[in-house]
């Protein structure tokens, strides 16, 4: 007893303690601060990328062609060079200004279609859930038919029928593919909270509908929120870049999935071009660990068993 | 004990794949030439080319049905094949053909004058087929006879005296292929599905499935028996579906092609790095052939300030050929000098143009392209020209299939926003790129090939600026002619010559003259820009065939999934 | 195990029917919102080629006639809608006169043959990874690769099925590089066929495991977290059973209910989403048919292929609605 205290902690006690110090707020586990620094990252690197690089590189024959990496020679024995530091591609843009402009507007989509999903998922998924009966019925419905039809077709048609599309329309449309998740979630959840002791409690002494749902409801769900709207942004960069892959997404626009649909048609692999489709794949990688880990850490915060001292 | 049993079933299940499926293949690698293919053939089992969908390219008019006449590219002459020749009267409005003696179907019938004019009857008649080759013999021709069994008579509804070039000569793409009658007759020839299919040609069919169509030599063939020639030496020919460049590059680097579609220079060079026996049209650069749809910027004349012809002239001094060449083909094909696709057969009529000083260098001269402008009452205000509160602008629409269609206009309109007009590219799909921006004049300036159509002599594309195809903006324009809705006195005069070409027999001495005179009018009034030759490079592997069509080998162009086909199939020798 | 209770099925037959309905309505309509007219396009194609074209006016009325778009919309809608009943599409435009159904019955067993087998594939791998991320007995090497290989999910499919491509098909050549089956290969029930069909099938079916697998893993890693604490598990550790048994019949098989529903629904989100793969390896299933159809303005195959893909899908999340009370007893039929 004394005798402890006397005695100066240890290095690695003191690690210890610190660690302890952490356990008692969940939100700054490891997984969640690297996975937030990531994606907070890319966000970064568009802002200031924006203030430092030259943006005019990213047109068409702005720079000279399939240049490689500084430090690599390309199949025509060309080297890198400093104005290009990570490259060119086949049509004359600089792979460090697409980057600079495409991984944030990729980001963008996703985090913008699900805000958008989610939203129409937390209003449906309650009134399905709260309200029951015809309401219920015809959301579920709705969900079903959303699900079967394949966003495929709805997505050429609408570029073959508008033109380009921006990327707030592409935003727009994807979000219509991923409410259904949210929903269903929300509303599964609602049915079982509608029984459970506090909500009836709160209807007996009159509460009116908006403050259950807000006041009693929501905060439980937050943590099913939270990792639902991952999985959505997850989602929607998925389908986004598989729509930009095929060629659909916006073409005026840098994004990361366009860069390797026209590495993909200029013949890239077999040219071994590797920078043009490899950095933007590198790109997205980041992006989904980011995810990968704001998603295993946010696990962490809403169950404490999965919490580790070291 | 479990992984005992999982371990088992995986290796078996891995030896299974592993061992690779090649099966009975009663001919020879060496023996069998193999083409590229890139589309889908949806129905394998349809062979009724009346019909729209992939029923003749896929080795069909290639190998299995010939055409009368094959237009050599080089020459300019049309090559008797089915057909010896052919006679017209003075005023071109009679044609009188002479087919060859001793040609049979495959099945021992005889090929005659009976199933030229049997098929030249349903195209006449039927009301429900859709095909482009069908559909002009029923816009030109009367009414069609047999003389006797190896002559036929066509009565045409106005002269042309490129009749024959047009419909029975693959002056483009293919032919109005003549049909069996012994087998279509009675049939309705809109639901006919020609299965099995029979033709004249050295091979029959094999089998199709959805990504591949085999034929196999028929030793029998009529052309061997009488001596017209030898048979061809492959004893297979397969074209097979490639999935998009990479695959087709692997598949040639790999010797599982042996001609292969379009690559990009990048892919090409990468291809003969991994495998030196393949090659292309030319040795160096540009390595590829021309296509005969020259590429050009079609403006439309009744928009302003683009209804003002000096501002046109304007822009085809800005444009920089040779920087379209460079950037958006990489050197891959050349720069127009003219309106026409730039052939050997072509050259008369194109150094007619240039020598009266009407063709298109390939470099720009944007001062004298900014004087005009200026000259017009626009002044350069910061970036772009402004009058009267208005920025010079315009937007240019491009068809989105391809790279080499937007990266064109990418290119131009940097050209353009860099001496002062505030330029943009509007990429519109495919779809309704041609179904409603290019008829229907929905446009300010677009990416076209609308000069196409003259290989050997300059009418089918002079022709298609005339004023009789004018329409209002809003109307679809006749045959995907004068979409730029060229009109005025300048048009007229110029329509006045092409319609006197147009009657003149060809290979009149007095056309390259009368061409140079109408382009005066065209070099005026700039309805339309042309930019560059398109190219095509196709790659072509030596490693078991040679004898293939290059520049200096020139029997004939490369485009081997055209109806000419036949002649490279004959030309193509073992490599040992 | 109880029967199913009358108003449940009802209730769900009736959901069904509607969805299929409104389904087919919607992509019935949504192609027609194009503002370009498919007749237009069949045109263009012809004039792409080659130039002018004679008779454009006769043409495209021959085309609008074949193509059944100069009938006004309700007949064109109900003759769709009592057609699609019998699987009867009616002809196809772009590859006139053959069948819609014919050209889908051309495609489907590959689609079906293949893909379903990756979906399996895919489903059984994600899963047991997702699982062993979790389980607090795997090795540590296994709990750390497994995050890292999820990373592949970020790779669009396609980029992964080139890579394999050319790793495999062209350097190694263990694989080939196109097709569904081989060049001398007729479609029968011999071993021969089936050999070449598997050979071909390696590489897309591989590629599209590596890119899906990950979000099996991921999903099956929350249901086993929650599973973990399960007080059933706790009484099956006490009674002293044999850890890998525990995972097998007390976690996984609770956890994985879940992931049955979510494998309907996916099944319809896959057929379109295997386009590019499909195209690159020139394997011509449904994906290819649909998409080459779009661009086509292909109407019939269009409604067809969307069809038939809405029928898969509404028929699996009916059976799994169905039966899913029979695999997990915890679950009862509750009418809505």
């Amino acid at each position: 007893m004394a005798t402890q205290d006397q005695i100066p902690p240890t290095r690695a006690e003191r690690r210890q303690a610190r660690r302890i110090r952490r356990f008692d707020n969940p939100w700054l586990n490891p997984k969640l601060l690297w996975g937030a620094g990531f994606l907070v990252g890319i966000i970064i690197l568009g802002l200031v990328g924006r203030m430092l690089w030259d943006l005019e590189l990213v047109f068409t024959g702005s720079s000279p062609l399939k240049l490689p990496p500084i430090g690599f020679e390309n199949l025509r024995g060309q080297p890198g060079v400093l104005e290009h530091p990570l490259g060119t591609d086949g049509g004359g843009r600089d792979l460090l200004a697409l980057i600079i402009i495409g991984a944030p507007n990729t980001l963008f989509v996703g985090l913008l279609a699900s805000l958008i999903g989610m939203s129409i998922g937390i209003f449906l998924g309650f009134s399905a859930g709260f309200l029951g009966g015809r309401v219920d019925d015809v959301i579920r419905v709705g969900a079903d038919v959303m699900i079967t039809i394949p966003p495929l077709l709805i997505l050429v048609v609408f570029q073959s029928a508008f033109g380009d599309v921006t990327l707030t329309m592409m935003a727009l449309l994807i979000a219509g593919f991923v409410w259904q998740s949210p929903t269903r979630l929300i509303r599964a959840q609602v049915l079982s909270m509608k029984q459970s002791g506090y909500v009836q409690m709160a209807q007996l002494s009159g509460a009116s509908t908006g403050h259950i749902m807000f006041r009693e409801m929501l905060p439980n769900l937050v943590p099913y929120l939270f990792g639902s709207f991952i999985a959505s942004v997850t989602t929607s960069i998925v389908t986004a870049v598989g729509l930009e892959v095929l060629g659909l997404g916006p073409q005026r626009i840098p994004t990361l999935g366009r860069t390797i649909y026209e590495a993909i048609n200029a013949g890239a692999l077999i040219q071994n071009l590797w920078w043009w489709w490899g950095l933007p794949t590198l790109l997205l990688g980041v992006i989904f660990i980011g995810l990968l880990l704001i998603n295993l850490g946010l696990d962490e915060v809403s169950n404490p068993r999965l919490r580790r001292l070291s | 004990m479990n992984y005992r049993k999982t371990l088992l079933a995986t290796s078996a299940l891995a030896l299974t794949i592993f061992s690779g499926a090649v099966l009975a293949q009663d001919v020879a690698r060496e023996n069998t030439v193999i083409f590229d293919l890139d589309r889908t053939i949806q129905d394998p089992e349809n062979f009724n080319w009346m019909t729209p969908g992939t029923k003749r390219m896929h080795g069909a008019h290639q190998t299995m049905w010939e055409p009368l006449f094959i237009l050599n590219y080089n020459t300019g002459e049309l090559d008797p094949w089915l057909a010896m020749g052919f006679e017209s009267n003075a005023d071109s409005t009679e044609f009188t053909v002479t087919l060859r003696d001793g040609v049979e179907w495959s099945d021992g019938e005889a090929f005659n004058a009976d199933d030229v004019v049997f098929t030249t009857n349903i195209a006449l008649t039927n009301e429900d087929i859709s095909s482009r080759e069908a559909s002009t013999i029923k816009a030109q021709v009367a009414s069609v006879e047999k003389v006797d069994d190896l002559t036929a008579r066509f009565t045409l509804n106005a002269p042309n005296p490129r009749f024959i070039v047009e419909n029975f000569g693959v002056r483009i793409f293919g032919s109005f292929l003549i049909m069996p009658e012994h087998i279509w007759a009675g049939q309705d020839a809109a639901t006919f599905t020609f299965n099995p299919p029979i033709g004249t040609g050295p091979y029959t069919f094999s089998s199709a499935a959805s990504n591949r169509a085999i034929w196999d030599r028929n030793d029998d063939w009529w052309g061997a028996k009488t001596g017209f020639m030898d048979l061809p030496a492959p004893e297979r020919v397969i074209f097979l579906e490639s999935g998009g460049e990479e695959s087709r590059a692997q598949l040639i680097a790999s010797n599982q092609l042996d001609a292969a579609q379009n690559v990009t220079i990048g892919t090409f060079e990468a291809v003969q790095a991994q495998n030196p026996n393949v090659i292309a049209w030319h040795t160096d650069y540009p390595y590829a052939a021309s296509d005969p749809c020259a590429r050009q910027l079609e403006i439309n004349t009744t928009v302003a300030p683009w209804d003002n012809a000096n501002l046109r002239k304007a822009v085809a001094n800005i444009i920089d050929r040779s920087q379209i060449v460079n950037v958006a083909y990489e050197g891959t094909t050349e720069a127009s000098r003219t309106m026409f696709a730039q052939f050997g057969s072509m050259a008369p009529f194109i150094d007619a143009v240039v020598e009266a000083g009407h063709g298109l260098p390939a470099s720009a001269d944007v001062a004298a392209g900014q004087a005009l402008i200026e000259g017009e009452g626009w002044a350069r205000d910061g970036d772009y020209y402004t009058k009267d509160g208005e920025t010079l602008s315009v937007d240019i629409h491009v068809n989105s299939a391809s790279t080499e269609y937007t990266r064109t206009i990418d290119v131009i309109v940097e050209q353009l926003q860099r001496a002062g007009i505030d330029a943009k590219a509007v990429p519109v799909e495919n779809g309704v790129f041609w179904g409603e921006v290019l008829p229907f004049g929905a446009y300010e300036m677009s990416y076209s090939w609308l000069s196409c159509g003259s290989v050997n002599e300059p009418w089918a594309s002079m022709g298609r600026y005339t004023v009789k195809d004018v329409v209002a903006v809003g109307e679809r324009s006749p045959g995907f002619n004068n979409t730029s809705r060229w009109d005025g006195p300048a048009a007229e005069a110029y329509s006045a010559i092409v319609d006197d070409i147009a009657n003149r027999q060809l290979g009149d001495a007095e056309i390259p003259g009368l061409v140079a005179e109408a382009y005066q009018h065209l070099d005026a009034e700039m309805p339309f820009i042309p930019l560059v030759q398109a190219a095509k490079l196709l790659p072509m592997n030596t490693t078991y065939w040679t004898g293939w069509p290059t520049a200096d080998n020139y029997y004939n162009h490369p485009f081997f999934w055209w109806n000419h086909t036949h002649q490279i199939i004959h030309n193509l020798e073992p490599a040992n | 195990m109880g029967r199913i209770p009358k108003a449940y099925l009802i209730n769900r037959l009736v959901t069904l029917v509607l969805t299929i309905l409104i389904a087919a309505t919607i992509i019935w309509i949504i192609p027609r919102l194009s503002p370009v007219d498919p007749a237009e396009i069949a045109l263009g194609r012809m004039a792409a080629g080659a130039g002018a074209v004679a008779n454009s006016e006769e043409i495209l009325a021959q085309l609008r006639a074949n193509m059944g778009i100069d009938q006004p919309f309700l007949v064109q809608y109900f003759k769709y809608i009592t057609g699609a009943l019998v699987f009867d599409f009616g002809l196809s435009t772009a590859a006139f006169p053959t069948p819609v159904s014919t050209l889908i019955m051309n495609a489907l067993p590959w689609t079906l043959g293949l893909m379903i087998l990756s979906l399996l594939i895919t489903f059984f791998i994600g899963n047991l990874l997702g699982a062993l991320m979790v389980w607090d007995r795997s090795p540590k090497l296994v709990r750390v690769a497994i995050p890292v290989a999820m990373v592949f999910t970020s790779i669009p499919p396609i980029l992964s099925g080139l890579l394999l491509m050319w790793i495999f098909a062209a350097k190694l050549q263990w694989f080939p590089l196109t097709g569904a089956y081989g060049l001398f290969v007729e479609p029968s029930w011999t071993w021969a066929f089936v050999q070449s069909v598997l050979h071909h099938g390696f590489l897309p079916a591989l590629s599209i495991v590596i890119v899906t697998f990950g979000f099996w893993a991921l999903g099956m890693r929350g249901l086993m977290i929650g599973v973990q604490g399960e007080d059933y598990v706790k009484l099956a550790e006490a009674k002293g059973l044999k850890p890998r048994y525990i995972l097998y019949r007390y976690m996984i098989r609770n956890a994985i209910l879940p992931q049955i529903t979510a494998f309907a629904l996916k099944i319809g989100l896959l057929i379109a989403g295997q386009v590019l793969v499909e195209r690159i390896f020139a394997y011509n299933g449904m994906g290819k048919l649909l998409y080459d159809a779009i661009l086509n303005q292909d109407f019939p195959v269009i409604q067809g292929v969307s069809y038939v893909i809405i029928l898969i899908t509404a028929l699996s999340v009916f059976l799994v609605d169905l039966l899913y009370p029979f695999i997990d007893p915890r679950i009862r039929h509750e009418a809505g």
